[in-house]
């Protein structure tokens, strides 16, 4: 007991050390972490209120004080035909004079024909003149004081208004015009209005798009767009021309007024909207009041214009033949957010759809293109399931290197037993759609390819053509909830038989031209859509197709018809679009562009080649205040995110110490304890 | 008998905290010494890069190999750097951002890695100080330290390969932060000479 005793005090002595050193280590350690992490936010704090809220290459004064444009859109709607005027009033809030420069969509198929400037009360009417032609003009105004607009086609679906000498605190207006046939597929029309360009993604190298700022307006940093919503409203009346069953917006609050049975005139239920996705209006007929035919006439300069609309009758449930399915997915930066998991939840769907007869692959790309398998698999259970996990687990970030992912799935091989169809999930956000189409066209071989727009704001131009060339179809899905009906959509038009080898013959005397002249290959719930040029309306039309095996024919007569103001510009627009589709088959440039700047001329229309230019007569900039110039920002589309499609600077930390320091701590606040106790 | 039961609920506590506290710790350590011991794997790719092999897997299941090979004399610092800026590589050494030049050729190089491991020594580099960049074929170059800034995450202009050629080494800030994730970056740029 007696030897014992020191022995004990001498541990006694050594806990209580120890205890003490542990309990001050902890404690000075503990407020330090907590000071340290309390710190953490203070930094981020700090950096959110540093000026510089845009891109720093855009420069970020510029943005910040050019003019504000807010649009207001009326669509006539006829039948299949829209007339819209967009009227985009551009407003100087600043003591200097400016010139706002704005970059927006329009529809892919939009035959752009008017353009107005309007000062007060005063209208200037635009004219068409050689894109750099017209470009001399504006710039001469522009230098001289006077106000002007012109108008430039970026890309098929995206325009470029600038306004000149915009005075200290002074509104400009510049109206537009565009004719627009309507998209009719499953019993059901659908208009659209793109509001935004979004960021678009241009590779490097050699073969990098020369105009990729010419279609890249500075984005607007999430949270920085306060007073800058480019707020849109939108009014259509319709007139459906049959007994409407539903009308639907699925992307805005609308209000519905009904006239009459076929008429409705749409507002939005809210008022303007931010510019920051596409508007749709879809509507379908009540049952049995479709009209399996339309042809509307409108006569102009002696020629008669007609666009003609036929329906075929549904096919039945083919032989379905097995499938060889590559589905391709976009995970690259702008996919972010609502776009992957609304793509994601279409693949799962369409992978679920596969039955072992058919072989399938999946291939994901952002920087960089990578399949799942290196050849197409059966698709048994265990594959499937397979694929599935991998889709769950890709993630959006990076760029878009779509040409690598094409390449993957568009081997251009020869035709095997199975029928090859590429399913493209993407939001097209991409600046050299015309190398993407070249390289469909090249490898596409036995191949179709379907088009499936993702997101809030997809690039129609590349959706549709895409799917064009490779004689497939499209689809848009905008919201997660569309994603089942969407897709059984696309499901039907895989799997039962295309209406193909479509013919028409126009009767001799007409003298007809007519576009497309290769009429695509229809699938399920598609019509054929045909405008033509005539020199005399008798006779009939012969339609010839075949399906299955088996000949389909209709006769549509030469009537004069309904009306369709507008059909010229429709037609011409369509005779555009393709002899651009002849220049990227080789053809020669200068011989095309003669041909589309003397078609443009005539129809008044803005092409790559043609711009609407407008100059007011008075000068109204004294030459001694100078004019500045500044791009109008866009907001980033609904759902994207800003730092996966801008991206940012490689992270450089660990939590390694956090887990170190917390790990200690609880080690050695069990050690204490455990001291306490042995104390009891 | 009561007591018997709460004397058992306070072990497992005890046992748990512990056992939670040795895990925290362990992955803590486990991260850095997996950034160290990989550099030392990494090593031996490095030599057999610079006899002419491409591409070289410093492990068979590695997504990344040695694309050059960083020091900072005055520090003592070696480090082989990795293809490609992102997590998986950043682990084992500092990374090369995939489309900026490679590093040793013309263009802006960006280079990314941790600040609490391979890249901690950037607070300690001073403008002027030499950085030597090995490259594969075993060429040397030699470059100067700027003087380092703190910039926002989304400051991703830094990155543009316009300009002279350079290096950009990119890493967290605050050093000292104890959580990852936040917003800011030391960047530092270092111009051939």
């Amino acid at each position: 007991m007696q030897v014992q005793q020191p022995v004990r005090h001498w541990s006694d002595i050594a806990w209580f050390l120890f205890f003490a050193a542990v309990l001050g280590l902890t404690c000075g350690v503990a407020m330090g972490g907590v000071a340290l992490l309390l710190a953490a936010p203070a930094y981020g704090a700090e950096s959110a209120s540093e000026p510089g809220l845009l891109l720093r290459a855009q420069g970020s004064e510029a943005c910040l004080s050019a003019p504000l444009v807010s649009t207001d859109v009326v669509f006539q709607v006829s039948g299949p035909i829209a007339r819209a005027r967009v009227i985009q009033t551009f407003q100087n809030p600043r003591a200097d004079w400016y010139e706002g420069v704005y970059v927006f969509p329009l529809p892919e198929n939009a035959a752009v024909d008017r353009l107005r400037l309007r000062v007060g009360e005063r209208l200037v009417e635009g004219e068409i003149r050689e894109r750099a032609a017209a470009r001399q003009v504006y710039a001469e105004a522009s230098r001289s004081g006077r106000r002007a607009a012109l108008l430039d086609q970026e890309r098929p679906n995206i325009f470029t208004t600038s306004v000149a000498n915009i005075g200290p605190g002074e509104t400009i207006v510049v109206e537009l015009e565009y004719q627009q046939t309507l998209r009719f597929d499953g019993n059901r029309f659908s208009l659209r209005f793109p509001m935004v360009v979004g960021p678009r993604y241009n590779p490097a190298g050699p073969l990098r798009v020369s105009d990729s700022d010419r279609i890249a307006p500075p984005v607007l940093r999430p949270g920085s767009e306060a007073g800058r919503p480019n707020p849109v409203s939108i009014r259509v009346e319709l007139e459906a021309g049959f007994a409407l069953a539903g009308l639907q917006s699925p992307y805005h609050r609308i209000d519905v007024q009904s006239p009459s049975a076929s008429r409705r005139i749409v507002a939005l239920a809210d008022g303007p909207v931010p510019a920051n996705r596409d508007f749709e209006l879809t509507w379908s007929p009540a049952a049995g009041e479709a009209p399996q035919a339309a042809w509307f006439v409108e006569e102009k300069q002696g020629r008669h214009y007609g666009l003609l609309m036929v329906l075929p009758p549904a096919p039945g449930k083919g032989v379905r033949l097995p499938r060889e399915v590559i589905y391709v997915l976009d995970t690259s930066g702008s996919m972010a957010g609502a776009s992957i998991r609304q793509a994601r939840e279409a693949l799962s769907l369409a992978l679920s759809r596969l039955t072992p007869q058919d072989r399938f692959n999946v291939i994901e790309f952002n920087s960089y293109a990578q399949a799942l398998f290196t050849e197409p698999r059966t698709a048994d259970t265990e594959a499937v399931r397979r694929a599935m996990r991998w889709v769950e687990g890709l993630e959006a970030r990076g760029g878009t290197e779509m040409a690598a992912a094409l390449k993957l799935a568009l081997r251009g091989d020869e035709a095997s037993a199975h029928v090859r169809q590429v399913i493209f999930l993407t939001d097209g956000a991409v600046g050299n759609e015309e190398e993407l189409f070249k390289l469909i066209q090249a490898r596409l071989g036995d191949a179709r390819l379907f088009t499936v727009g993702i997101g809030s704001a997809p690039n129609s131009h590349f959706m549709t053509k895409a799917a064009q060339l490779g004689r497939g179809t499209f689809t848009y899905i905008g919201r997660v909830e569309e994603v089942k009906s969407k897709m059984s959509e696309l499901f039907a038009k895989l799997e039962t038989p295309v209406l193909h080898s479509l013919e028409l013959k126009w009767p001799d005397a007409a003298r007809a031209e007519s576009w497309p002249a290769r009429i695509p290959d229809l699938y399920a719930g598609e019509p054929l859509v045909v405008a033509a040029a005539l020199a005399k309306l008798e006779g009939e039309v012969v339609l010839s197709g075949e399906r299955d095996g088996e000949r389909w024919q209709a006769r549509v007569p030469l009537t004069p018809g309904s009306i369709g103001s507008g059909v010229g510009s429709l037609w011409a627009r369509e005779k555009v679009a393709s002899l651009m589709d002849r220049l990227r088959e080789g053809g020669q440039e200068e011989e095309i562009k003669a041909e589309v700047i003397q078609l443009a001329s005539a129809h008044r229309l803005v092409t790559k080649y043609t711009s609407f230019v407008a100059v007011d007569k008075t000068p109204a900039r004294p030459a001694t205040d100078a004019l500045k110039s500044a791009a109008v920002p866009t907001l980033l589309p609904e759902g994207w995110e800003y730092d996966k499609v801008f991206g940012e600077l490689p992270r450089g930390a660990t939590d390694s110490r956090f887990q170190l320091l917390t790990g200690l701590l609880a080690l050695l606040l069990g050690a204490a304890l455990l001291y306490v106790r042995r104390r009891r | 008998m009561s007591g018997g039961v709460a004397n058992r609920v306070w072990l497992a506590l005890l046992a748990l905290l512990l056992a939670a506290g040795a895990w925290q710790a362990g992955r803590g350590a486990w991260i850095q010494a997996k950034a160290f011991f990989a550099q030392v794997l990494i090593a031996k790719a490095w030599s057999r890069t610079l006899r002419g092999e491409t591409q070289v897997r410093p492990w068979p299941w590695a997504d990344t190999w040695p694309v050059a090979r960083l020091s900072v004399p005055r520090l003592g610092i070696d480090r082989y750097i990795l293809e490609g800026a992102d997590g998986s590589a950043m682990a084992f050494g500092p990374g090369h951002a995939r489309g900026t030049a490679g590093p040793g050729t013309a263009g802006n190089s960006v280079i990314g890695g941790h600040r609490d491991t391979h890249l901690a020594f950037l607070r300690e580099v001073k403008a002027g100080d030499v950085i030597v960049i090995e490259r594969p074929d075993g060429v040397r170059l030699t470059y100067r330290a700027g003087r380092p800034e703190v910039m926002d995450r989304r400051e991703v202009w830094v990155m543009e390969q316009a300009g002279p050629t350079r290096l950009t080494l990119v890493t967290c800030y605050p050093f000292d932060a104890l959580r990852a994730g936040g917003p800011l970056r030391y960047v530092l740029l270092a111009f051939l000479s």
